[in-house]
Protein backbone atom coordinates (compact mmCIF):
# COMPACT_ATOMS: atom_id res chain seq x y z
CA UNK A 1 0.00 0.00 0.00
CA UNK A 2 1.31 3.30 -1.15
CA UNK A 3 1.43 5.94 1.73
CA UNK A 4 0.48 9.40 0.49
CA UNK A 5 1.80 12.07 2.60
CA UNK A 6 -0.61 14.73 3.91
CA UNK A 7 1.82 17.66 2.84
CA UNK A 8 1.88 15.54 -0.26
CA UNK A 9 1.74 18.18 -3.60
CA UNK A 10 -0.96 16.07 -4.83
CA UNK A 11 -2.94 18.94 -6.79
CA UNK A 12 -6.09 19.44 -5.42
CA UNK A 13 -9.78 19.21 -7.55
CA UNK A 14 -10.34 22.44 -9.02
CA UNK A 15 -6.16 22.22 -10.52
CA UNK A 16 -6.84 18.62 -11.71
CA UNK A 17 -10.18 19.75 -13.05
CA UNK A 18 -8.38 22.61 -15.07
CA UNK A 19 -6.20 19.84 -16.45
CA UNK A 20 -8.91 17.66 -17.55
CA UNK A 21 -11.01 20.37 -19.26
CA UNK A 22 -7.47 21.33 -21.19
CA UNK A 23 -7.17 17.85 -22.40
CA UNK A 24 -10.71 17.62 -23.19
CA UNK A 25 -10.41 20.97 -25.32
CA UNK A 26 -6.88 19.62 -26.82
CA UNK A 27 -8.59 16.18 -27.84
CA UNK A 28 -11.36 17.89 -29.63
CA UNK A 29 -9.03 19.97 -31.97
CA UNK A 30 -6.06 17.13 -31.61
CA UNK A 31 -5.65 16.64 -35.51
CA UNK A 32 -5.02 20.18 -36.32
CA UNK A 33 -1.01 20.85 -36.60
CA UNK A 34 -1.66 24.57 -36.71
CA UNK A 35 -3.52 24.29 -33.06
CA UNK A 36 -0.97 21.48 -32.08
CA UNK A 37 2.10 23.41 -33.05
CA UNK A 38 0.40 26.38 -31.26
CA UNK A 39 -0.08 24.69 -28.11
CA UNK A 40 3.44 23.32 -28.37
CA UNK A 41 4.64 26.38 -28.64
CA UNK A 42 2.69 27.60 -25.39
CA UNK A 43 3.78 24.81 -23.35
CA UNK A 44 7.13 25.20 -24.11
CA UNK A 45 6.83 29.07 -23.07
CA UNK A 46 5.38 28.54 -19.99
CA UNK A 47 7.66 25.97 -19.35
CA UNK A 48 10.36 28.41 -20.02
CA UNK A 49 9.27 30.47 -17.16
CA UNK A 50 8.57 27.49 -14.88
CA UNK A 51 11.90 27.10 -15.02
CA UNK A 52 13.10 30.83 -14.23
CA UNK A 53 10.31 30.87 -11.56
CA UNK A 54 11.94 28.61 -9.62
CA UNK A 55 15.45 29.46 -10.10
CA UNK A 56 14.95 33.06 -9.30
CA UNK A 57 12.42 33.20 -6.48
CA UNK A 58 12.90 29.30 -5.15
CA UNK A 59 11.08 29.81 -1.49
CA UNK A 60 7.68 31.31 -3.51
CA UNK A 61 7.72 28.70 -6.27
CA UNK A 62 7.73 26.46 -3.23
CA UNK A 63 4.76 27.98 -1.35
CA UNK A 64 2.61 29.02 -4.82
CA UNK A 65 -0.60 27.52 -4.95
CA UNK A 66 -1.20 29.60 -8.63
CA UNK A 67 -2.50 26.78 -11.06
CA UNK A 68 -0.42 25.77 -13.85
CA UNK A 69 -3.22 25.68 -16.06
CA UNK A 70 -6.20 28.30 -15.02
CA UNK A 71 -5.15 31.47 -17.49
CA UNK A 72 -4.51 34.14 -15.07
CA UNK A 73 -4.87 37.60 -15.67
CA UNK A 74 -2.68 38.21 -18.74
CA UNK A 75 -4.50 35.45 -20.25
CA UNK A 76 -2.15 34.10 -22.74
CA UNK A 77 -0.18 32.61 -19.88
CA UNK A 78 -1.32 30.57 -16.43
CA UNK A 79 -1.90 32.14 -13.38
CA UNK A 80 1.57 30.63 -11.59
CA UNK A 81 3.09 32.27 -14.90
CA UNK A 82 1.44 36.17 -14.28
CA UNK A 83 2.87 35.14 -10.33
CA UNK A 84 6.23 35.52 -11.89
CA UNK A 85 5.36 38.43 -14.08
CA UNK A 86 4.16 40.33 -10.60
CA UNK A 87 7.44 38.78 -8.32
CA UNK A 88 9.73 40.03 -11.30
CA UNK A 89 7.96 43.30 -11.40
CA UNK A 90 7.85 43.79 -7.53
CA UNK A 91 11.38 42.82 -6.87
CA UNK A 92 13.60 43.06 -10.19
CA UNK A 93 12.11 46.39 -11.88
CA UNK A 94 9.22 48.00 -13.69
CA UNK A 95 7.72 45.05 -16.06
CA UNK A 96 3.93 45.72 -15.47
CA UNK A 97 3.62 49.61 -16.40
CA UNK A 98 3.10 49.67 -19.77
CA UNK A 99 0.94 46.45 -19.68
CA UNK A 100 -1.65 47.28 -16.62
CA UNK A 101 -5.02 47.53 -18.55
CA UNK A 102 -4.03 44.90 -21.31
CA UNK A 103 -4.77 41.66 -20.27
CA UNK A 104 -4.08 40.16 -23.32
CA UNK A 105 -0.16 41.38 -23.60
CA UNK A 106 2.28 39.06 -24.32
CA UNK A 107 5.96 39.47 -22.55
CA UNK A 108 8.00 37.05 -24.79
CA UNK A 109 9.21 40.49 -26.00
CA UNK A 110 8.86 43.15 -23.84
CA UNK A 111 9.86 47.19 -24.13
CA UNK A 112 10.65 48.88 -20.87
CA UNK A 113 9.52 52.71 -19.67
CA UNK A 114 11.75 55.33 -19.92
CA UNK A 115 13.20 56.57 -16.23
CA UNK A 116 14.96 59.96 -18.03
CA UNK A 117 13.01 63.13 -18.93
CA UNK A 118 11.84 63.20 -22.28
CA UNK A 119 13.32 66.61 -23.35
CA UNK A 120 12.23 66.40 -27.14
CA UNK A 121 8.42 65.91 -26.32
CA UNK A 122 7.37 66.31 -23.28
CA UNK A 123 6.52 69.50 -20.94
CA UNK A 124 9.58 70.17 -18.65
CA UNK A 125 8.32 70.72 -14.75
CA UNK A 126 11.45 71.79 -13.73
CA UNK A 127 9.82 72.39 -10.06
CA UNK A 128 9.88 68.02 -9.81
CA UNK A 129 13.38 67.34 -11.05
CA UNK A 130 16.66 67.25 -9.20
CA UNK A 131 17.97 70.58 -9.05
CA UNK A 132 21.39 69.48 -10.31
CA UNK A 133 18.99 67.84 -13.45
CA UNK A 134 17.56 70.65 -13.57
CA UNK A 135 20.47 73.14 -13.60
CA UNK A 136 22.31 71.08 -16.58
CA UNK A 137 19.64 71.52 -18.84
CA UNK A 138 20.91 75.24 -19.55
CA UNK A 139 23.38 73.66 -22.18
CA UNK A 140 19.62 71.85 -23.83
CA UNK A 141 16.69 74.14 -23.03
CA UNK A 142 18.74 77.02 -22.10
CA UNK A 143 15.47 79.52 -22.01
CA UNK A 144 13.27 77.97 -19.41
CA UNK A 145 16.83 76.54 -17.68
CA UNK A 146 17.60 80.39 -16.77
CA UNK A 147 14.11 81.09 -15.78
CA UNK A 148 14.04 77.99 -13.43
CA UNK A 149 17.57 79.09 -12.20
CA UNK A 150 16.62 83.04 -11.83
CA UNK A 151 13.12 81.82 -10.25
CA UNK A 152 15.12 79.85 -7.85
CA UNK A 153 18.69 81.01 -7.21
CA UNK A 154 18.83 84.39 -8.14
CA UNK A 155 21.25 83.59 -10.85
CA UNK A 156 21.59 85.32 -14.39
CA UNK A 157 22.89 84.37 -17.38
CA UNK A 158 24.92 86.82 -18.00
CA UNK A 159 26.56 86.42 -15.07
CA UNK A 160 28.35 83.24 -16.11
CA UNK A 161 30.35 82.36 -19.28
CA UNK A 162 29.53 81.71 -22.87
CA UNK A 163 28.22 78.17 -23.24
CA UNK A 164 30.18 76.91 -26.31
CA UNK A 165 27.69 74.62 -28.74
CA UNK A 166 29.61 71.35 -28.02
CA UNK A 167 31.05 70.30 -25.19
CA UNK A 168 34.67 69.10 -24.31
CA UNK A 169 35.21 65.33 -24.81
CA UNK A 170 35.51 64.73 -21.22
CA UNK A 171 31.86 65.20 -20.66
CA UNK A 172 31.66 61.76 -22.81
CA UNK A 173 34.34 60.08 -20.67
CA UNK A 174 32.68 57.43 -18.21
CA UNK A 175 36.03 56.47 -16.65
CA UNK A 176 37.37 59.65 -15.21
CA UNK A 177 34.56 59.18 -12.77
CA UNK A 178 33.76 62.84 -12.50
CA UNK A 179 30.26 63.58 -10.71
CA UNK A 180 29.32 66.44 -13.55
CA UNK A 181 29.83 64.16 -16.70
CA UNK A 182 27.41 61.64 -14.71
CA UNK A 183 24.64 64.48 -14.59
CA UNK A 184 25.59 65.60 -18.28
CA UNK A 185 25.59 62.25 -19.59
CA UNK A 186 22.17 61.39 -17.76
CA UNK A 187 20.58 64.61 -18.88
CA UNK A 188 22.03 63.77 -22.66
CA UNK A 189 20.60 60.32 -22.74
CA UNK A 190 23.88 58.55 -23.24
CA UNK A 191 25.02 56.73 -20.13
CA UNK A 192 24.71 53.04 -22.12
CA UNK A 193 21.95 52.08 -19.42
CA UNK A 194 18.57 51.56 -21.59
CA UNK A 195 16.37 52.61 -18.64
CA UNK A 196 18.08 56.13 -18.96
CA UNK A 197 18.79 56.11 -22.28
CA UNK A 198 15.40 55.38 -24.11
CA UNK A 199 12.41 58.17 -24.34
CA UNK A 200 8.95 58.24 -25.19
CA UNK A 201 9.78 59.64 -28.87
CA UNK A 202 11.34 57.04 -30.20
CA UNK A 203 10.96 53.45 -31.14
CA UNK A 204 10.90 51.30 -27.97
CA UNK A 205 13.62 48.45 -27.65
CA UNK A 206 12.51 45.13 -27.44
CA UNK A 207 13.87 42.74 -25.11
CA UNK A 208 13.14 38.98 -25.14
CA UNK A 209 12.14 36.93 -22.10
CA UNK A 210 14.96 34.98 -20.80
CA UNK A 211 16.95 34.83 -18.00
CA UNK A 212 20.68 36.64 -19.03
CA UNK A 213 17.90 39.57 -20.26
CA UNK A 214 15.89 40.08 -16.77
CA UNK A 215 18.85 39.84 -14.94
CA UNK A 216 20.72 42.26 -16.70
CA UNK A 217 18.05 44.74 -17.07
CA UNK A 218 17.26 44.51 -13.24
CA UNK A 219 21.33 45.06 -13.05
CA UNK A 220 21.04 48.14 -15.08
CA UNK A 221 17.95 48.85 -13.26
CA UNK A 222 19.67 49.48 -10.24
CA UNK A 223 22.25 51.41 -12.29
CA UNK A 224 19.84 53.51 -13.08
CA UNK A 225 18.81 54.33 -9.78
CA UNK A 226 21.86 54.34 -8.44
CA UNK A 227 22.87 58.00 -10.45
CA UNK A 228 19.81 59.03 -9.70
CA UNK A 229 21.19 58.70 -5.77
CA UNK A 230 24.47 59.84 -6.69
CA UNK A 231 22.81 63.21 -7.77
CA UNK A 232 21.80 64.24 -4.65
CA UNK A 233 25.43 65.19 -3.69
CA UNK A 234 25.34 67.55 -6.09
CA UNK A 235 21.89 69.08 -4.97
CA UNK A 236 23.88 69.61 -1.42
CA UNK A 237 26.56 71.71 -3.35
CA UNK A 238 24.19 72.90 -5.58
CA UNK A 239 21.58 74.29 -2.84
CA UNK A 240 24.75 75.54 -0.76
CA UNK A 241 26.61 77.49 -2.71
CA UNK A 242 24.87 77.60 -6.44
CA UNK A 243 26.80 80.13 -8.52
CA UNK A 244 30.02 78.20 -7.61
CA UNK A 245 28.49 75.18 -9.04
CA UNK A 246 26.95 76.53 -12.00
CA UNK A 247 30.09 77.78 -12.85
CA UNK A 248 32.29 74.61 -11.80
CA UNK A 249 29.13 72.74 -14.65
CA UNK A 250 29.76 75.11 -17.22
CA UNK A 251 33.66 75.22 -16.94
CA UNK A 252 33.84 71.72 -17.10
CA UNK A 253 30.70 71.27 -20.25
CA UNK A 254 33.70 74.37 -22.12
CA UNK A 255 36.64 72.91 -20.94
CA UNK A 256 36.55 69.04 -19.86
CA UNK A 257 37.88 70.28 -16.28
CA UNK A 258 36.14 68.55 -13.49
CA UNK A 259 36.90 70.69 -10.05
CA UNK A 260 37.42 67.02 -8.24
CA UNK A 261 33.78 65.77 -8.25
CA UNK A 262 34.23 62.37 -8.10
CA UNK A 263 31.82 59.25 -8.22
CA UNK A 264 31.47 58.42 -4.81
CA UNK A 265 32.92 55.07 -4.58
CA UNK A 266 31.56 51.64 -4.21
CA UNK A 267 34.43 49.81 -2.61
CA UNK A 268 34.44 52.97 0.21
CA UNK A 269 31.73 54.88 1.59
CA UNK A 270 34.28 58.03 1.14
CA UNK A 271 33.39 60.98 -1.06
CA UNK A 272 35.95 62.09 -2.82
CA UNK A 273 35.10 65.71 -3.36
CA UNK B 1 7.58 14.58 -71.64
CA UNK B 2 7.07 14.47 -67.96
CA UNK B 3 3.34 13.79 -67.56
CA UNK B 4 3.58 14.13 -63.80
CA UNK B 5 0.11 16.13 -62.47
CA UNK B 6 0.80 18.00 -59.45
CA UNK B 7 -2.02 15.31 -58.42
CA UNK B 8 0.79 12.72 -58.87
CA UNK B 9 3.69 14.79 -57.34
CA UNK B 10 1.39 15.46 -54.10
CA UNK B 11 0.81 11.75 -53.99
CA UNK B 12 4.57 10.73 -54.02
CA UNK B 13 5.30 13.12 -51.09
CA UNK B 14 6.26 11.32 -48.14
CA UNK B 15 3.33 11.12 -45.32
CA UNK B 16 3.68 11.55 -41.71
CA UNK B 17 1.91 13.05 -38.92
CA UNK B 18 2.95 16.67 -38.14
CA UNK B 19 5.52 16.02 -35.13
CA UNK B 20 3.67 19.27 -33.38
CA UNK B 21 0.62 16.65 -32.82
CA UNK B 22 2.50 13.98 -31.64
CA UNK B 23 4.32 16.24 -28.96
CA UNK B 24 1.31 18.26 -27.81
CA UNK B 25 -0.74 14.93 -27.36
CA UNK B 26 3.10 14.02 -24.99
CA UNK B 27 2.75 17.08 -23.62
CA UNK B 28 -1.21 16.92 -22.27
CA UNK B 29 -0.73 13.46 -20.79
CA UNK B 30 2.42 15.03 -19.05
CA UNK B 31 1.78 17.17 -15.97
CA UNK B 32 2.53 20.72 -16.63
CA UNK B 33 4.03 20.44 -12.90
CA UNK B 34 6.11 17.74 -14.11
CA UNK B 35 8.67 20.31 -15.33
CA UNK B 36 10.70 19.67 -18.48
CA UNK B 37 14.37 20.15 -18.07
CA UNK B 38 16.19 23.24 -19.99
CA UNK B 39 17.66 19.80 -22.16
CA UNK B 40 13.79 18.53 -22.70
CA UNK B 41 12.66 22.02 -23.36
CA UNK B 42 15.33 22.80 -26.00
CA UNK B 43 15.08 19.63 -27.70
CA UNK B 44 11.02 20.80 -27.88
CA UNK B 45 11.85 23.92 -29.52
CA UNK B 46 13.66 21.62 -31.84
CA UNK B 47 10.53 19.72 -32.89
CA UNK B 48 8.56 22.80 -33.30
CA UNK B 49 11.05 24.24 -35.57
CA UNK B 50 10.80 21.06 -37.82
CA UNK B 51 6.86 21.32 -37.19
CA UNK B 52 7.09 24.80 -38.27
CA UNK B 53 8.69 24.30 -41.38
CA UNK B 54 6.00 21.37 -42.54
CA UNK B 55 3.27 23.65 -41.98
CA UNK B 56 5.11 26.04 -44.30
CA UNK B 57 5.59 23.15 -46.82
CA UNK B 58 2.27 21.82 -46.80
CA UNK B 59 0.89 25.99 -47.12
CA UNK B 60 3.42 26.02 -49.95
CA UNK B 61 1.99 23.16 -51.93
CA UNK B 62 -1.16 24.06 -51.43
CA UNK B 63 -0.84 27.57 -52.76
CA UNK B 64 0.95 25.83 -55.59
CA UNK B 65 -1.51 23.05 -55.86
CA UNK B 66 -4.32 26.04 -56.53
CA UNK B 67 -2.31 27.84 -59.32
CA UNK B 68 -1.28 24.78 -61.61
CA UNK B 69 -3.59 24.94 -64.42
CA UNK B 70 -6.42 22.63 -64.91
CA UNK B 71 -5.67 19.26 -67.07
CA UNK B 72 -8.49 17.41 -68.56
CA UNK B 73 -8.73 13.79 -66.85
CA UNK B 74 -8.83 10.80 -68.64
CA UNK B 75 -12.41 10.05 -67.05
CA UNK B 76 -15.45 11.90 -66.51
CA UNK B 77 -16.55 11.93 -62.51
CA UNK B 78 -19.88 10.55 -61.98
CA UNK B 79 -23.02 13.22 -62.16
CA UNK B 80 -21.18 15.44 -65.15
Amino acid sequence: MQFISPSSSRPGFGERLSRSLEYLTFKARSHNAVTAFELVERVISEQRKYLMYREMFPREWKRSRASLYRRGYYERYSERVNELFNLVNDNCFPLLEFAYDDPENEFEQFAIPPMNVDLCCEEIYFENLKVSYAAALVFYVPDEAWDFLNHRFKLSRSDFPEIVADPHPNVWDGKNGSLLGELLRLVDHSTGNPWLDSNYCQTADWYNWDRETIAGLTAEYEAANEVFEKLNVLDEMIEADPGKMLRALIDFWNTGKYPGLVLPSTSTSENHL
Amino acid sequence: MNRETPLDRLIRETERVNPAILLAEEFMRRGAADLLSAEEIDRAAEVLNDARAEIETIRRQIAAFVRSPPSASSRTPIGF
